[in-house]
């Protein structure tokens, strides 16, 4: 199975919330600002509980936040 | 560079750990030269835990006076267990080493370097802070290269 990468909308989701600072969202969902560097960086996959975390601060659905994208998926877009 | 609360906490403790077993080792490695040694470095040897403590406590006292003490998230708690994964294997190498050469020492009767206690637990010690400085190191690389 070809392995994918996880990529996220976190940077427009915070500009589209009153540009909300990196260290805001970290207080909100409750880790780090160096956390929420390094998810917005695709450095590190969060757990499935800060995903969901993170989906609630922005009000969207987790799908909006986060997208699983594999080599064939971009090769057929 | 951008360090955060974690890294510059594990970078002090690092250079702390370098420079304070530096000193115990090169000191140890010069009393084995002495005709007079009387084999045993314990003296040095809670100097050298205590200078640690003492650092690293001062060290620590002056990071949170910056303001920058942050709690550990499931990032820091991930990174750590990989870190300690290396720490463990390079521990576990060491302590088989040390438990060979006492098994190989102990079959063959007299070797070229007798395996006294004092050199086992020096021996032991050095694998424990190569283990430290690969939990420290491998942190450090994780927080850089992401996980």
């Amino acid at each position: 199975m070809a392995r994918g990468q996880i990529h996220n909308t976190i940077r427009r989701l915070r500009f589209d919330h009153a540009e909300m600072t990196q260290q805001e969202l970290a207080e909100k969902v409750g880790v780090t600002r160096q956390t929420v560097i390094a998810i917005e960086g695709d450095k590190y996959s969060p757990s499935l509980e800060v995903a969901f975390r993170i989906a609630h601060v922005f009000g969207v659905p987790l799908e909006q936040v986060f997208q699983y994208v594999t080599g064939e998926s971009e090769s057929a877009a | 560079m951008d360090l955060s609360y974690q890294e510059k906490s594990i970078l002090g403790s690092l250079m702390a750990m370098v420079v304070v077993y530096s000193i115990y080792f090169a000191g140890t490695l010069r009393d084995i030269g002495r005709s007079d040694f009387n084999g045993s470095s314990l003296g040095r040897l809670i100097f050298t835990v205590i200078a640690i403590i003492v650092i690293e406590i001062v060290y620590h006292i002056v990071l949170a006076i910056e303001g920058g003490v942050e709690r550990k998230d499931e990032r820091d708690i991930l990174i750590e267990s990989k870190a300690y994964r290396n720490a463990y294997l390079v521990l576990a190498t060491g302590a088989s080493l040390v438990i060979t050469y006492a098994i190989v020492a102990g079959l063959a009767g007299a070797t070229r370097i007798p395996l006294t206690p004092f050199l086992a637990v020096n021996v032991l010690l050095l694998f424990m802070v190569i283990a430290e400085l690969t939990h420290a190191l491998t942190q450090l690389f994780y927080y850089r290269r992401g996980v």
